[in-house]
């Protein structure tokens, strides 16, 4: 379908062609020192331990700012927005249009978060290690070791003599960035307390050059937000081809959310636009009581909760205090964790997984990629997916790649969806669903699926009584997330070397088009 | 009369000129909502035919509940009654506004098509007291075409309610029959009209709302003070939206049938209908009997005349605003609400509470979730509060300068017990996030706006701007004027430039929200199903509308 925004692109172009411009299109920002985390206090470039509120005081330009105790610090990431390839459960290639990643791009092909923090964004690539359109996938695939995490592109700027301000080189933006979309789309991690400066560079989609497509991020269910980084495009601005905007976030309240496209949401939505994102709680930097670190969090308005007197108020204290005391194992660089801000432990886990649900129709995108209008109300699914990848591929380790109609191959599904859990061990399920024609159900053969938090919010009453259940299926509608635990401590009926399903009880979407065994489908494994 | 109907997906990309055009004539009326309805206690309704309109041209035969003869009145009192209508037939049907505790009557008058059968009305969660005339039906009393039926109802707590056909409600749902009642509560708690100022004809509020609202000379478009007799459920403000599909087909072939047996005698061999509801294939989906932008016209807009409800939320900052959401039709939907969570009140006009609420320490005893995505499910209604503020955003929104000669830039935020600017209602930044107060978001200065914040704006040649964008990043039109408009000449003599650095919304003809007039923050909400954000294949459409948070200046008009 085309539509209204196209027209409004139009007359933009005309209305502004004769304006002023004075800026670089492309460019990336991760400031390493900011108003609200200074870098005379904290460098910025690791989370300084939790404990206490941060103390604010009157700036002599007339707002507040930390003069101690700083929390959070800066985090940075950049993504394409284009279009690619990924290879679904039958072996068939699909186009999507789709973002990728800009930075991060050893650790997204390694599963994890492409965030970074400043010092990792702001690396630059050696002159000596050309990226290479592909990469990383093109470096591996050649027998080397891909590394680098830095943002792609950026560059000395030489007009500033010589400085690292974002100023990019768009040439290897584009080799790196252009057909390279991927399902999910960059993966992104970020703590509490933190600024999230999130650059996202229009490369373009390759293979419909008539679209001259914007795209947007939408962070679904960021409270309180502005409608300028909201990325609705009918009620803010979107990019152009050719252009940068860096999308600016002080990290919510803890929990699982994720993002996507809002240009032409039936479209950019079905064709794969949607990616996850999660933020980690306050409490994984707290080293003492979990109680009283809850407590203190009451200290700064910006992070209490008041039940009393906020309807909002989405993290009270638990009504029983059980003395646990915080594992901090962020700051030990460990896969543990807490979901939530429980001030009981009571969303501990060993290790964690994002998984995202989604659905492919074959025929809206083949349409979609020879230049057809597509239909939505016949819109149906025939590709069912974890993480982009549909059973068996689920399983598979390490990224997928698929050779684009640039005919190289990308790292299009990095992310695997199996579950290994150490023996004895609590799993963390991050669970969203962005299909966008139908409910979606996912059940747990074994181990019981106790649900958490729902929306990004923990189960608790305003009365701080948990209100977790157990359960072995959720099912899930299009812009829903919630946060399962797989608790495996009974090694009596978990023992190493036990092997369990994710699966839909949907029995129509355990497939893979006419295959008719695949889709909505994964393992759990107990190490 | 039938328009011109589009059901090809070639023949849409033709059309989508004239589709665009009718919008674009649309964006330029700016409208509001609020949750309107008939009073009682005695209701006297019809089913009847008639044809709702959709925004891609097509009239739809549709059965609908109206009210047979005037109603004892409407309510809210701040929609002008000469605005007011309700009509032989509506979708949804009138919005029945009770009380708790206190007994009515609803007559329901069987004008369908003879052979369209009898039909009824299901009131699920109320108490039926009796009923009197019609025919014993499958699940209740039923009217024929010659003998209306008396349900004689009384509802034992407050809340949000669906009411539908209970004959052959697989048609008879479908066609239209179907509607809300709003309970509301015998007594409110006392918090919740502890402020009595008000705009006249107005509620007591919880806070200065009123104090505020009389101040910018808005009217109060509530229907009570709190939802339920909990202290918990103030609100300011509250929005009723009721979601449902329509499979053309069934409707078409509805009409064809009922053509084909005009006239028929009832209960005489073939005169009855024979469609087939399945397989079901909607290709409308509507928020209060419209698909988007018509929900976005004014309530009791005279081009729909069987649709007089619609879906366009507008609320200021630190405003609680009651939803009530029904699922009305067959399936369910993800309705996502861009902004911020709602906390879940009640479903089906049961509270949720804590299984602690009462006991000592209680702190608030709701137990309802938290939730950005609500699930609207077929015969379930849920009331939520949401709200949004701005706080956390860790930048000054109001685009505040404390250097600037406009004195509405360098207005005082004096932080109350929670963070928020509450001390000053009558100003524009009344329930500001004082947090961030003056806090710059930008690297560079912009216009009369501070810099030193932490990101650079991209050039406004490489954007595109919605017809949604208030033209700058900031809310209120004093604030966008100032971050636009170089109101600061000193800004304009050291950067040798021109103004606007930040964007404008595009050229007239498409700006629903303009940088002078309104220029507040809108956000998209939506099924998160997306395939239904479309009207018969044509994105935008569907159930999608845009909520704005207006700054105090802009003075939201619900009767619009």
């Amino acid at each position: 379908m085309r539509k209204l925004h196209q027209i409004g692109l139009l007359i933009a172009f005309i209305s502004l062609a004769t304006g002023v411009a004075r800026a670089q299109s492309f460019r990336v920002q991760c400031p390493t020192s900011t108003i609200t985390h200074p870098a005379t206090i904290h460098d910025n470039n690791s989370e300084p331990a939790y404990t206490g509120p941060t103390v604010l005081a009157p700036d002599t330009k007339g707002f507040l700012a930390p003069s101690a105790n700083v929390n959070g610090a800066i985090k940075c990431q950049q993504i394409s927005g284009g279009d690619g390839y990924a290879t679904m459960g039958d072996g068939t290639q699909t186009y999507m249009f789709s973002f990728g990643p800009l930075s991060g791009l050893a650790k997204i092909a390694n599963g994890q978060p492409g965030t970074d923090s400043p010092s990792e964004f702001n690396t630059l690539n050696p002159t000596s290690n050309v990226l290479q359109p592909g990469d990383p996938a093109t470096t591996a695939g050649a027998g080397g070791l891909f590394t680098f995490n830095g943002a792609v592109g950026q560059v000395p700027d030489l007009d500033n003599g010589g400085a690292v301000n974002g100023h990019v080189d768009p040439r290897q933006m584009l080799d790196i960035g252009v057909m390279n979309g991927n399902i999910p789309a960059p993966l992104m991690a970020i703590d509490e307390d933190d600024e999230f400066f999130l650059t996202l560079s229009n490369v373009g989609m390759i293979m419909r050059p008539d679209l001259f497509e914007q795209h947007t991020v939408h962070f679904h269910g960021y409270p309180n937000a502005s409608a300028f980084y909201d990325g609705v495009p009918d009620a803010s601005v979107a990019i152009n081809i050719g252009g940068s905007f860096t999308y600016y976030y002080l990290a919510p309240d803890a929990g699982t959310y994720f993002w996507h496209c809002h240009i032409t949401p039936p479209e950019h939505l079905q064709m794969g636009m949607v990616g996850q994102l999660y933020v980690r709680p306050r409490q994984d930097r707290v080293t003492t009581d979990l109680y009283t670190s809850l407590q203190a969090q009451q200290g700064d308005l910006r992070t209490a909760c008041n039940s009393a007197t906020d309807i909002l108020c989405s993290n009270p204290l638990p009504a029983v205090n059980t003395s646990a005391t915080g594992a901090a194992t962020v700051l030990l660089g460990g896969t543990s964790g807490y979901a939530y801000n429980d001030g009981d432990g009571t969303t501990y886990y060993d290790v964690e997984y994002p998984i995202q649900i989604h659905g492919f129709d074959p025929n809206f995108h083949f349409v979609g990629m020879t230049f057809n209008p597509e239909g939505f109300t016949d819109m149906k699914d025939k590709y069912f997916l974890l993480n982009g990848r549909s059973y068996p591929d689920t399983v598979t380790t390490g990224p997928m790649q698929t050779q684009s109609s640039d005919g190289v191959n990308h790292f299009s599904q990095p992310l695997p969806a199996i579950i290994n859990i150490p023996v004895g061990k609590k799993a963390l399920l991050r669970i969203s669903d962005l299909d966008v024609s139908e409910y979606q159900t996912l059940a747990s053969l074994g181990i019981p699926m106790q649900v958490i938090a729902i929306n990004a919010k923990l189960l608790r009453d305003q009365a701080g009584n948990n209100m977790y259940y157990n359960t072995n299926s959720i099912t899930l509608g299009g812009g829903e997330s919630l946060d399962v635990i797989l608790d495996a401590s009974d090694t009596t009926k978990y023992p190493s070397g036990s092997v369990f399903y994710l699966y839909t009880p949907n029995l129509d979407h355990l497939s893979n088009d006419a295959e008719n065994f695949g889709g909505l489908m994964t393992e759990v494994h107990v190490n | 009369m039938r328009a011109t109907k589009m059901t090809k997906a070639i023949s849409v990309s033709k059309l989508l000129p004239v589709v665009m055009m009718a919008l674009a004539s649309l964006f330029t009326a700016t409208a509001q909502a609020s949750t309107p309805g008939i009073t009682g206690p005695a209701f006297n309704l019809s089913a009847a035919p008639a044809y709702l309109t959709q925004p891609d041209g097509a009239a739809v035969y549709s059965w609908g509940y109206g009210c047979n003869g005037a109603p004892s009145g409407f309510a809210p009192a701040a929609i002008p009654s000469a605005s007011t209508f309700c009509n032989v037939m509506q979708v949804p049907g009138p919005t029945l506004i009770v009380t708790e505790n206190t007994q009515f009557t609803v007559v329901l008058t069987n004008q369908l098509p003879s052979s369209a059968g009898n039909t009824s009305i299901l009131f699920p969660g109320l108490t039926l007291v009796s009923t009197s005339g019609g025919v014993p039906g499958l699940l209740t009393q039923e009217a024929t075409s010659t003998s209306p039926v008396t349900y004689t109802l009384i509802a034992t707590s407050p809340g949000t309610r669906a009411y539908y056909s209970g004959t052959q409600g697989d048609l008879q749902v479908e066609m239209g029959l179907y509607g809300a009642i709003v309970v509301l509560p015998a007594s409110v708690p006392t918090n919740c009209s502890a402020n009595a100022t008000t705009p006249p004809g107005g509620l007591p509020f919880s806070g200065a709302n009123g104090v505020a609202e009389t101040n910018w000379g808005e009217k109060d478009f509530r229907l009570a003070s709190a939802a339920y007799n909990n202290a918990h459920a103030c609100y300011d403000r509250e929005y009723l939206f009721q979601f449902s599909e329509m499979d053309e087909r069934i409707h078409s072939q509805a009409l064809a049938q009922v053509n084909a047996t005009a006239g028929c005698a009832p209960g005489v061999a073939g005169c009855s209908l024979n469609v087939s509801t399945e397989p079901y294939h909607p290709s409308y989906f509507m928020i209060n009997g419209r698909s988007m932008p018509d929900d976005m016209d004014p309530n009791y807009a005279f081009q729909y005349p069987h649709q007089p409800y619609n879906g366009n939320p507008h609320m200021h900052p630190g405003e609680q605003v009651l939803l009530r959401v029904i699922g009305q039709g067959r399936w369910q939907h993800p309705f996502h609400e861009h902004g911020n969570h709602v906390r879940i009140l009640a479903r089906d006009g049961n509270l949720i509470l804590s299984q602690t609420a009462g006991t000592t320490p209680d702190q608030t005893g709701l137990a309802g979730p938290l939730l950005f995505t609500t699930t609207t499910t077929p015969g379930l209604a849920f009331d939520g509060i949401f709200y949004w503020t701005g706080k956390g955003l860790n930048w000054d929104p109001y685009g505040h300068n404390p250097k600037s000669s406009d004195p509405s830039a360098t207005l005082a935020c004096t932080p109350d017990a929670n963070g928020y600017n509450t001390g000053a209602p009558t100003a524009i930044n009344y329930y500001e996030w004082c947090q961030d107060h003056n806090k710059p978001v930008q690297v560079n200065p912009f216009g009369d706006v501070a810099a030193g914040g932490p990101v650079t704006l991209p050039d406004p040649n490489i954007f595109a701007n919605g017809a949604w964008y208030g033209g700058s990043p900031y809310l209120g039109p004093n604030a966008t004027l100032r971050a636009t408009g170089c109101s600061s000449n000193s800004y304009i003599n050291a950067n040798q430039t021109s103004c606007g650095q930040t964007g404008s919304t595009p050229p007239s003809g498409t700006i629903a929200n303009s940088p002078s007039g309104e220029a507040g923050f809108a956000f998209m909400w939506h099924s998160h199903n997306e395939r239904e954000i479309t009207t018969n294949n044509v994105f935008p459409g569907g159930m999608l509308m845009m909520m704005l948070v207006d700054s105090r200046e802009f003075v939201i008009d619900e009767s619009m």
